[in-house]
């Protein structure tokens, strides 16, 4: 699986979850990819890739950490061998990354509500979210959402699974300590990358929340669902269970965008 | 996947829509390439969880005991249901017995995040099985085949599971189920829309389900295997024949370690593709459970045999 330099090899973690959805609409993605005529730049070609290892991580340009059950992921990655690797291309190699419910609990420097005897984080974003913040399955939910990155077009429809939310953006990562139930991830290469908010749920989940608000992030503007800060990328909900492709576009563009400025390809 | 057809009105200041069938397959698909593990009280949860487990299923009496005790097998008792899912933070399933309502209510109105409509349990319902779409927690529900898959998806199933034989650490029916299944999909992925038709009769099931499952060359949600599955290399052996993940029952709480037993099934479960891994997480597990032959069994100890 050696990739020439004309094609960017991306990766879906495929420890466990829902890794296949991605694959499926990646490859969408990458078949509706926009060329723009202004540019001597050729439509990149892509290979996508199942990551299971450190070695198939290593050919990555991209990766995207899909939903499933964090603990779950967190422990296989640490079996295999994967945790530090992991965190070296997220926070030191600061390559694009993604990730969705699970995979945004995973790139959270900070996680709430975690197992009786903690769990692992990749960490990246600096954030504490909360995990399963709208409660269990039966509380689940599909909601359309107003993403001001896609820039035009319908809402985005999308569908939230035992989901978590950014509740706090948090100054930095230089010293967190961990209390309680709440879980950090070691600290990297620090970011001066700001931490920008994406997307929110706009009140209408407080409707369905089966606890009390506690979260400063909430209020009139509504729960933080969508983050970014610098390469890492995080969403609560569920594009891969869709069929929209449109912010896997949207994220394989700054993946793209990346692989220009730093290699040149 | 299995979102196709629902749509939803629900522009901004509405409610978001609950409950719909994209929500319930979608935590299905979460679970995807998991492990899912019996455990009969609070600590054996923690331990599935410690392990890897992508959810556990919370019962009085693993199968391999049912089988032993004989008498009526039933729900659970919700206390403890509810004092294993405050025991962990990934999702808990409970049975119901196959046709009944009540249990399965009673296992909604506790909160699990799913029901297994299970034929492990004593049967309440000589010919119904539940009418799914009725509830708002999803069901997964058992397979020998593909008509039966395909009748519990239109009852409203969200995840489907082979039957196996549950209990007796014996992995052939399990791969005989798979293998059925599998075999019928083929089938009729190659076969003309009059034959789908003919093929629908015979195997009494949905024409619009078949279509689909022919269409996707795969089963509409998620299938894992389950019932009989006891080593590494038994999941493995599962998910190299496209099963999208396991349960394992019995064979971890009945192993002589069960802890290194459960996270060995769940690298195997992942790393199903690779020999070396395999070998590495077969080691030194000690005893397995001890099991039953299915092949020296009568067909009325068939748990299998019941659900219709």
């Amino acid at each position: 699986m050696t990739a020439d330099s004309q094609t960017l090899t991306v990766g879906v973690l495929a420890l466990q979850g829902a890794f296949i959805e991605h694959i499926v609409l990646l490859k969408r993605a990458a078949e509706e990819f926009p060329t723009t005529s202004n540019t001597t730049a050729q439509r990149p070609r892509f290979t996508f890739i199942e990551v299971r290892t450190p070695a198939d991580l290593a050919l990555c340009r991209g990766l995207i950490i899909p939903g499933g059950e964090s603990t779950a992921i967190s422990l296989i990655a640490e079996r295999t061998g994967l945790l530090e690797p992991l965190r070296d291309f997220v926070k030191v190699q600061r390559m694009p990354v993604w990730g969705t419910c699970a995979g945004l609990i995973l790139l959270a420097e900070s996680a709430n509500k975690s197992k009786a005897t903690g769990q692992e984080l990749i960490g990246g974003l600096d954030v504490r979210v909360q995990r399963n913040y709208f409660g269990r399955q039966v509380e689940s939910f599909e909601a359309d959402l107003d993403l001001s990155f896609l820039e035009n077009g319908p809402p985005f429809h999308s569908v939230f699974i035992r989901a978590p939310v950014v509740e706090k953006v948090l100054q930095s990562t230089s010293s967190l300590p961990a209390t309680g139930n709440v879980v950090t991830a070691p600290t990297k290469r620090p970011t001066d990358a700001p931490v920008e908010i994406l997307g929110r749920l706009v009140g209408r989940a407080q409707t369905i929340r089966n606890k009390t608000a506690n979260a400063e992030a909430l209020g009139a503007e509504g729960d933080i669902i969508a983050v970014r800060q610098g390469n890492v990328f995080g969403t609560a909900f569920h594009p891969e269970l869709t069929g929209d492709a449109r912010i896997h576009t949207w994220w394989l563009q700054q993946v793209v965008q990346h692989s220009r400025l730093t290699q040149g390809v | 996947m299995a979102t196709n057809g629902t749509t939803h009105a629900n522009g901004n200041g509405t409610v978001p829509t609950q409950s719909t069938f994209a929500v319930k397959a979608g935590l299905a698909q979460m679970l995807k390439g998991g492990v899912i593990m019996d455990v009969v009280n609070a600590e054996q949860a923690r331990i599935a969880e410690e392990a890897g487990a992508c959810a556990v299923m919370a019962l009085e009496r693993v199968p391999a005991d049912i089988r032993k005790d004989g008498g009526v097998a039933r729900m659970s008792d919700p206390a403890m249901i509810k004092e294993i899912m405050a025991a962990v933070t990934i999702p808990v399933m409970a049975k119901a017995r196959i046709g009944h309502i009540v249990e399965c209510q009673i296992l909604e109105a506790v909160g699990v995040d799913y029901i297994d409509e299970s034929e492990v349990l004593t049967p309440a319902d000589p010919v119904n099985h539940v009418d799914k779409h009725a509830f708002t927690a999803p069901f997964v529900c058992g397979c020998r085949n593909l008509g039966e898959a395909l009748r519990r998806i239109s009852e409203g199933a969200a995840m489907i599971r082979t039957k196996g034989e549950a209990g007796t650490g014996d992995v052939i029916e399990a791969v005989r189920h798979m293998q059925t299944v599998n075999a019928e999909i083929a089938k009729a992925s190659s076969a003309s829309d009059n034959e789908l038709r003919l093929m629908a009769r015979e195997l009494e099931c949905d024409l619009d389900l078949l279509r689909q499952t022919a269409a996707l060359k795969r089963l509409p949600v998620v299938n894992f295997a389950a019932g009989g599955i006891a080593t590494p290399a038994d999941a493995a052996l599962m998910m190299q024949m496209g099963c999208d993940g396991v349960f394992v029952g019995s064979g971890i709480f009945k192993s002589g370690d069960p802890a290194k037993r459960a996270k060995a099934i769940v690298q195997a479960t992942t790393h199903f593709r690779d020999p070396k891994i395999l070998a590495e997480v077969s080691m030194g597990l000690g005893e397995a459970i001890v099991g039953i032959n299915c092949g020296e069994m009568r067909d009325q100890e068939k748990l299998a045999k019941r659900g219709w």
